[in-house]
């Protein structure tokens, strides 16, 4: 009875230093890892939108062709979130405006530092302490040849112990002379929770 | 004595179980990894460099790769590769791509995302990227399970 006890108070005590090995840990991740922790939007969903946006738009063979011999100027409006959640979905459009200038196939027009600008070149022409011949000029800018629009939505469902979450973020390109839609894509995403027995 | 010694037995079995689910929930997984490489031949034809290496076994009993290929879209490269599930269960896996330059060296150096992949039973799926911008001349696809 003695020989039992301790047998299963050793087993005890190794297999909670087995665990205690998960315990309490505080550690850089990986900012690419794709683990989804919950149905709540995450890094990994903005950063697959984000890419799959980027690819396919410039991939799509007509703007191929339109970047071959210039770099399109575009203008990039706020994503229309028509999900239930919270999510800074600047941060989704500056991921994607950052790639594509890398790609080095488009250029951006700024609207959100527009105050900055404004206020640098009033202090460049009424401060008195920039030479006239190098301050820069209001009405110089470019204008933007193309809007980027993004609309974001999701569908929830739950059954029992199952949640079930699909996003979906579509992205067009639009010609402000013309209206057309130059381009458009979308990128789906689906996260499914199962509640376990034990624990939340 | 007998019934002391299945008990002995049997809190070695305990102790083997418990220690290996919680090391399984800390271990990390080698994956797979395929190269491609643009290289030009004298008549200055475009061909791609291949190169599939298996850091898993577990991994390489379960997916295999089919076909690596790679085109241009006008001087970005795109790449795809043809993966086939030799598993009947479906399997999750995550995959990135990564580009390098004419040169061998890293673009956006440690910028890439892992993205998710279901496979089903048996199944084939091509999973493709486009190389960030029109320096990236090859590019290393890296498959791993789920962390």
């Amino acid at each position: 009875m003695k020989i039992e006890m301790k047998v299963l108070f050793t087993a005890a005590v190794i297999g909670a230093f087995s665990l205690s090995g998960c315990a309490s840990t505080m550690q850089y991740g990986d900012a690419g890892s794709a683990k989804p922790l919950s149905t709540e939007f995450g890094s990994s969903d903005l950063q697959q939108i984000a890419e799959t946006m980027v690819d396919s738009m410039i991939t799509f063979p007509p703007m191929v062709e339109m970047t071959t011999s210039r770099r399109p100027v575009v203008s990039v409006d706020k994503v229309k979130n028509k999900t239930m959640q919270h999510i800074d979905t600047e941060s989704v459009t500056d991921s994607i405006r950052t790639k594509l200038i890398r790609s080095g196939k488009f250029r951006f027009i700024d609207r959100t530092t527009d105050a900055q600008t404004v206020e640098e070149l009033k202090t460049q022409h009424d401060s008195g302490l920039v030479d006239k011949k190098t301050a820069v000029d209001f009405g110089q800018q470019i204008g933007a040849e193309f809007l980027l629009t993004s609309n974001f939505s999701e569908i929830r469902q739950k059954a029992g112990s199952t949640t079930d979450v699909y996003y979906k973020f579509t992205m067009s390109l639009k010609n402000l002379k013309t209206g057309i839609l130059e381009w458009s894509d979308e990128k789906e995403i689906r996260k499914v929770f199962k509640r376990g027995t034990f624990g939340g | 004595m007998k019934q002391s010694r299945n008990v002995i037995v049997g809190g070695i079995a305990a102790v083997a179980v418990i220690a290996s689910l919680g090391l399984a929930g800390c271990s990390t997984t080698a994956g797979v990894e395929a190269t491609g490489k643009t290289t030009w031949d004298e008549q200055g034809a475009r061909s791609l460099e291949k190169n599939v290496v298996f850091n898993n076994s577990g991994l390489k009993g379960d997916i295999q790769i089919v076909d690596v290929k790679s085109v241009q879209a006008g001087d970005i490269m795109r790449a795809q590769a043809t993966l086939r599930s030799k598993d009947r269960e479906t399997l999750p896996f995550q995959y990135r791509f990564d580009w390098y330059d004419g040169g061998g060296l890293e673009i956006n150096s440690g910028a890439g995302s892992w993205k998710p992949l279901i496979l089903y039973g048996r199944e084939s799926k091509t999973i493709q990227s486009v190389a960030p911008d029109p320096r990236a001349k090859e590019f290393k696809l890296k498959i791993r399970e789920p962390d």
